[in-house]
């Protein structure tokens, strides 16, 4: 296997590929990355390639700030059921 | 009515939650994981001092401590959201939603990944995974495997595997890409081992300490690094070799390794195939943050803790009112530091539950964890008292800049 084909994002299916080009293209921070490739927007939340999209923004796109950090975190945290988040039926 | 609510039960979590109840606090401990002890539960290692630091048993004898004193545990519960509403924090589990007055955030670090191609199939696994597998649930991952990635942990767990006679072909580096970056550079990498140089017998002590006390040696050293690598345990450690791929068609049958330059890049030519039944990633740990970055904490990247981390003082308390922190959250160290941590966010919850005289206790367990910081047996990141000074320093500058706006 190619490494461009690797995916990085399993949830989305990005690729290695996808994300510098799209870093590389428009100078991304993390979140514009995020958001443009939808990379860390799947089912789990970003659980695992977070730091690996962060890490691609960091060294071909622009300049982080380290006071902040640099994808959002959103409730819910974990997968759960929507009948836990809703309390309805319960 | 409980007092206080700690995520996690790891060694933080628990000491924090003996040290809550010492002082009268009802406590309740909610962990996703279906035993208590945290990251505590995988690590099995002989200490310097000839002993052996069973993670299963400091686990339980921090779980019986804890049960005698009354806390109640709500284990296999995960935390998906918490929220302040008036003056009380509402923690959503996937099971019912408790209130508090004072939350502790004990919840730990992750894993980074490694991408390398052929990483998603079947049989790859963090090495943190094989870790649990092994010590904690004594499954083998497998029968012979290949670590990538050679960091601290990399190589205790290299270490625990094989005492569990499990066969390790080597540790070699990730191929360099734009994500692996600094830990598919040899010299980088040789740098940060020689902080585990004190865990390995003879030759790659010598190698380590000796060689390389300042850049030009480090440069010689990556030079001169046998082509087929020093062993540790008896496992090779390849620091001149990458794995470029991991194949197989429905899991994993082996890997693609090619020798690299010192500057990581692939020596084309000198590709050869081993042949493994599981692959271990070892990307690094950094602090897991998420729940205290859903209260809008402030936080702060610190490489040398390990990443992103939630503001907090030394007595381990957050901007956010009734918000503490303790352990790996606050950066990457080990168990005892956590521990230690923990302590001191109990004292310090104690006291803001309206408990007075608590100030020497308090004084003596932050010593507690500058102390057990220096004397650590494992260490992530050879910088991590700077780290903790920034941490301090960030504080200050917040509270300062509160000020002026009043
Ligand atoms: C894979 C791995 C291996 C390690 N090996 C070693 C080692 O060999 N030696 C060493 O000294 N250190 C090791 N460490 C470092 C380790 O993190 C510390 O030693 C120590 O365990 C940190 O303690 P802690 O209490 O901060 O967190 P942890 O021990 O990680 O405990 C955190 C707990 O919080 C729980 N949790 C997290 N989020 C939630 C949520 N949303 N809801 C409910 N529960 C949650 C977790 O299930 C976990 O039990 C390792 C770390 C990792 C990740």
């Amino acid at each position: 296997m190619a490494e461009c084909e690797m995916i990085i994002c399993r949830c989305e299916e990005v690729t290695y590929q996808e994300l510098l080009d799209t870093a590389i293209t428009y100078n991304c921070s993390a979140r514009e990355l995020k958001l443009r490739t939808r990379a860390g927007m799947g089912y789990c939340g970003g659980r695992t390639c977070r730091s690996m999209v962060d890490q691609v923004a960091k060294q071909v796109g622009s300049e982080q700030s380290k006071k902040s950090i640099s994808l959002k975190y959103q409730a819910p945290i974990r997968p759960v059921n929507f009948v836990d988040l809703g309390g309805e039926g319960k | 009515m409980n007092n206080v609510i700690i995520i996690g039960s790891g060694p933080a979590g628990l000491t924090a939650a003996i040290t809550c109840a010492q002082k009268g606090l009802e406590v309740y401990v909610i962990d996703e994981y279906m035993k208590p002890g945290g990251r505590l539960l995988g690590q099995l290692y002989e200490q310097p001092d000839g002993t052996w630091w069973n993670g299963i048993n400091e686990s339980n004898k921090l779980f019986q401590q804890a049960v005698d004193l009354g806390i109640q545990f709500y284990l296999e519960t995960a935390v998906f959201n918490i929220e302040k509403k008036d003056n009380r924090w509402k923690v959503y589990t996937d099971k019912e939603t408790f209130q508090t007055t004072n939350l502790l955030l004990a919840t730990g670090a992750a894993e980074a990944p490694v991408p390398i191609p052929g990483w998603t199939l079947p049989g790859v696994m963090s090495v943190g995974a094989a870790q649990v597998m092994t010590n904690v649930h004594r499954v083998k991952p497998g029968n012979r495997g290949i670590i990538i990635g050679i960091n601290v942990l990399s190589s205790a767990i290299a270490m625990e595997l094989k005492l569990a006679g499990v066969d390790i072909a080597c540790l070699a580096l990730p191929k360099n890409n734009q994500i692996t970056h600094e830990s598919a550079h040899p010299k980088k990498v040789l740098d940060s081992l020689l902080h585990v140089a004190h865990m390995a017998p003879s030759s790659f002590v010598k190698l380590g300490s000796k060689l390389m006390k300042n850049n030009f040696m480090k440069e010689l050293g990556v030079t001169f690094f046998p082509r087929n690598g020093v062993k540790m345990w008896d496992i090779p450690i390849q620091l001149k070799k990458a794995v470029i791929e991991i194949y197989g068609e429905q899991e994993v049958a082996g890997v693609t390794i090619a020798s690299i330059s010192s500057k990581g890049e692939v020596i084309e030519g000198s590709e050869e195939n081993i042949a493994v039944d599981f692959v271990c990633i070892a990307g690094g740990l950094y602090p897991l943050g998420e729940l205290a970055a859903l209260t809008g904490c402030p936080f702060h990247y610190i490489e040398e803790l390990g990443g992103y981390v939630p503001l907090h003082n030394e007595q381990m308390e957050t901007p956010v009112e009734g918000l503490f922190v303790a352990g790996n959250i606050t950066g990457i160290e080990g168990a005892k530091v956590a521990a230690a941590q923990g302590r001191v966010a109990g004292l310090s919850i104690a006291e803001r539950t309206g408990q007075h005289q608590l100030e020497e206790e308090l004084k003596d367990a932050i010593k507690q964890v500058a102390d057990t910081r220096k004397n650590a047996y494992i260490q992530f990141h050879p910088e991590v008292e700077s780290g903790r000074r920034t941490v301090q320093m960030e504080w200050e500058e917040y509270w300062s800049k509160r000020e002026q706006i009043i």
